[in-house]
């Protein structure tokens, strides 16, 4: 941590402390205004209460005030609070199996980083097709988001930002002045993007839907039909990632030896593949399998947590080594979410708010669905995609009735575009990440990545239309 | 056999508290049968309180000090100056009781803090990387101190010097000093323990003596943990004196990084904190005031100690008289006046004449100045200002990662 002395006026520094307080007496008295409302017809006092909380944690969760985590556990304490569900089954939904699976997949995760089994197959992967500056780009985009099939993309981008950094640097590309610049680093941060919504490891955020989902509803999505449904749009945007980005950004360089110089030095550098990464790799592999094949009889919780107490069994990491790549902060704040979006579906509130909103002007699923994924889209730009999800998923399950529509469909059409944040560094960490290199400017990343947003939507609609009912979906 | 006394001055000084400290302080004062050789005036300078509150070390064993026309007498219960024609009542500041006492370690209060009326001097290291390399600065007795042990004291130790000080309520500034260091943070890094620490403990104000860091973070840094005012003593305007004088300064570090670093101190901390010592008689007083309106114009607030000559060393110009010098301190009272710097921060230190203290050159101060001054020197005004400069660092200070 360095320090940075803010030398605006003092008054203007006051009055931004002083804006702190206000917010939340402004945001209390809100609160306090919705729960003191007369219950309109079709809500019962509960489902009012369930409002006001979800409203609150709306604008907490966008407005970042406080950490998305205390959110999270804010939420817990008030639902029982206000009577909207008792005390013992609000926190018996912290249990839920999507918050255990995410916890077992941030540790299998760590466990693949921690051995170096992750960084040597990005680099070897990079030195073995990266011949020419767009073998190298492709080999790139597509790494990250292969790698983002299993891992979180935010891991991804994190693991693999000092490679693509120094390739650049090895190749002499100046900051900010080399088209070639930004294309490493937009795709990075793209193909973890793109990578991190084909299956449940991308990202958090596909099993907290899935939680939420089966905690309103009982029905649930297992890993295989998820990753089924997704991929025609994984495949498309991927192609579509690779065209948008070399044609806003034409590859301005002839060679890129110095760059393979550097992959194979740091390859040389790691040594041989030691039993601890083998190992590693075959339980990854194994427990991979079983969420596709036997997810649905032994729950994903279940297999990933199998998994996790296998490497500690076999010795292959410790929990020291491991501790610091759980997000516990992730894990509390679906414990929150997953227990909002059930007060919301419990209460009768979800359906109603969802009548309210958007029941009004959607006329058919199709134009549900659209318009669900275009909210979510454009939501996800500014806000964490987590929670997104939170905030959506239970209006939509709540509307799904409604057009009889599955709600396992309307979790789809909120959880895949959640992921789907092209435009902004403050969407998504990869994006984030990419910027901070300064290779890219957030001018460059916004331009290309509205048109990404928006074939992103297009796309994902078409997916819905024509590709889902040939898989059984609709 | 004594010399004869100056009679030019007889008069001249004595009734304005500003002129009789600078002239006490160039000329120093024999001290009269009449007063007990006791604790008071151990060491080479003995503390009067003159008219107005005013504080002031007085030279009083130095060879120069002989041909002062000042005496220091005893009258009743109390004590006077007089200059052989009409005499002043002044009192004697008796030496802080905690001298007496030792750290929990065995280290005599008074090897580590030193009062200079409002502030407390602590120098945890003695130690200066220019020492025994000729390129010390030339006026500095510190490579010749064959006392100092090079002991370095302790954050425990430092922070039970504190206590003391403040329990006796001897002073609530304190005042870190740290010679030059090979590092690029100018020896914040070492002093940041003991900043935090005393802050942590005391409701003081921190001030902060070192030379100049390489880079600018470490001033917000110093800012940051706790440092409530920096000094960044330049000591000498002239360039070329500047390179004679202070050699490893000029070569190591370089006059414009003194002023670099002033002016960007300078908007990091509150109005009047900044300060950097331009030693009078070390250069003409002419570079001197060139050196007052540099340092005003980029809101740094000079202090002017004055250069007390030994007989090893015969750095000063001549003449230097308080005939030459008043203007001077006069020039400075006004120069930081017409930039709006606040003053009441540097005021009230025994061993040289602060711009406050030199407004009693300009003009007479009563009235409303009056009134805010005794309101800045009451302990009701030194905790505003300790509440004010907490509040400021903590909407200023942010933390960032670290690229
Ligand atoms: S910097 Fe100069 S004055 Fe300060 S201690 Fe070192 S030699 Fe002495």
């Amino acid at each position: 941590m360095g320090v940075e002395i803010d030398r605006r006026s003092i008054w203007l520094l006051l009055f931004l402390r002083g804006l702190r307080p206000l917010f939340f007496v402004v945001l209390g008295l809100v609160f306090w205004y919705i729960l003191s409302l007369p219950v309109p017809e079709g809500l019962t006092p509960a489902g009012r209460n369930a409002i006001a909380i979800f409203v609150l944690c709306l604008i907490l969760w966008v407005s970042h005030a406080v950490p998305l985590a205390i959110t999270g556990l804010f939420a817990m304490v008030l639902v029982p609070f206000l009577g909207v569900l008792d005390e013992k089954e609000t926190f018996s939904l912290f249990g839920n199996e999507a918050v255990f699976f995410i916890l077992g997949a941030f540790i299998l995760a760590g466990a693949v980083m921690q051995t170096g089994l992750s960084n040597r197959i990005a680099l070897a992967i990079m030195e073995r097709f990266g011949s020419s500056p767009r073998r190298l780009l492709l080999s790139i985009f597509l790494l990250s988001a292969s790698l983002s099939f299993f891992m979180s993309e935010h891991a991804v981008a994190a693991m693999l930002f000092p490679i693509v950094l120094e390739i650049a640097k090895g190749i002499g590309l100046k900051p900010g002045r080399t088209n070639y610049g930004k294309l490493l680093f937009l795709s990075l941060a793209w193909g973890c993007v793109i990578g991190g919504v084909a299956t449940f490891l991308g990202g958090a955020r596909v099993p907290l839907a899935v939680g939420i989902l089966r905690e309103s509803t009982g029905m649930t999505i297992d890993f295989l039909s998820y990753t089924v449904s997704v991929f025609p749009l994984v495949v498309i945007m991927l192609a579509v990632g690779y065209t948008v980005l070399t044609w806003f950004f034409p590859v301005d360089i002839d060679d890129v030896g110095r760059a393979r110089e550097v992959l194979s030095r740091r390859i040389k550098n790691m040594g041989k593949v030691s039993y601890r990464e083998y190992a590693v790799g075959f339980i990854l592999l194994l427990t991979v399998l079983a969420w596709m094949f036997l997810g649905r009889t032994l729950g994903l919780a279940t297999i990933a947590l199998t998994s996790v107490v296998s490497l500690f069994v076999l010795r292959l990491v410790r929990w020291k080594d491991i501790e610091e790549y759980v997000n516990w902060g992730i894990i509390l704040m679906y414990g929150g979410a997953i227990t909002l979006g059930t007060a919301l579906e419990r209460s009768g509130a979800g359906l109603w708010l969802a009548n309210t909103i958007i029941g009004e002007w959607a006329k058919s699923p199709y134009v549900l669905v659209g318009v669900l994924s275009f909210i979510t889209l454009l939501l996800t730009e500014g806000m964490s995609n987590a929670a997104v999800i939170a905030v959506l998923i239970p209006i939509g399950i709540g509307l799904s009735e409604k057009f009889s529509v599955s709600p396992a469909i309307v979790t789809y059409s909120i959880a895949v575009p959640a992921g789907l944040a092209f435009s902004l560094p403050m969407s998504t960490p990869a994006n984030a990440i990419a910027v901070s290199s300064n290779y890219l400017r957030v001018r460059d990343i916004m331009k290309a990545g509205v048109i990404m947003s928006t074939t992103a939507w297009i796309v994902f609609n078409l997916v819905a239309i024509l590709y889902w009912p040939l898989v059984g979906m609709g | 056999m004594r010399r004869p006394v100056n009679s030019r001055v007889q008069g001249k000084y004595l009734h304005n508290p500003g002129s009789l400290k600078i002239d006490l302080m160039l000329r120093g004062i024999r001290i009269d049968g009449s007063v007990s050789e006791g604790e008071d005036i151990e060491g080479l300078g003995i503390d009067l309180i003159l008219p107005r509150n005013i504080i002031a070390n007085v030279p009083c064993k130095e060879e120069f000090t002989k041909d002062s026309p000042y005496v220091l007498k005893k009258k009743g219960k109390g004590y006077v100056i007089t200059d052989g024609i009409d005499e002043v009542d002044v009192r004697v500041v008796p030496k802080p009781e905690f001298y007496r006492k030792k750290t929990s370690t065995g280290v005599p209060f008074s090897k580590i803090g030193i009062v200079h009326g409002s502030y407390t001097v602590i120098t945890p290291s003695p130690r200066c990387e220019f020492f025994h390399s000729n390129i010390e600065c030339r006026y500095c007795a510190g490579n010749f101190d064959v006392n100092s042990t090079d002991r370095v004291y302790s954050v425990d130790e430092v922070l039970e010097t504190v206590e003391a000080v403040m329990k006796e309520g001897s002073s609530r500034i304190i005042y870190l000093s740290i010679g030059f260091t090979k590092g690029d943070d100018g020896g914040i890094e070492f002093l940041t323990g003991y900043i935090r620490e005393i802050k942590k403990h005391f409701n003081c104000l921190v001030a902060v003596e070192a030379l100049p860091p390489k880079h600018n973070r470490w001033i917000d840094e110093t800012y940051a943990v706790g440092a409530d005012s920096v000094l960044y003593n330049l000591e000498i305007f002239d360039s070329e004196l500047f390179e004679m004088i202070c050699p490893g300064r000029a070569s190591l570090i370089g006059r414009d990084r003194y002023l670099e670093a002033l002016r960007y101190a300078a908007g990091i901390f509150p109005s009047g904190t900044v300060a950097s010592h331009l030693i009078v008689g070390l250069e003409p007083p002419g570079s001197t005031c060139m050196g007052i309106d540099f340092l005003t114009d980029i809101g740094v607030v000079p202090i002017l100690p004055i250069y007390r000559p030994s007989p090893s060393r015969a750095l000063r110009i001549e003449p230097l008289t308080a005939e030459i010098i008043i203007p001077v301190y006069r020039h400075l009272y006004n120069a930081v006046r017409k930039k709006n710097i606040n003053m009441n921060w540097v005021r009230d230190i025994s061993v040289v004449t602060t711009p406050i203290e030199s407004g009693y050159l300009v003009e007479d101060k009563g009235g409303f100045k009056g009134i805010m001054e005794s309101f800045y020197k009451s302990k009701i005004g030194l905790k505003t200002a300790w509440g004010l400069s907490t509040i400021r660092r903590k909407l200023r200070v942010r933390d960032v990662e670290e690229k």
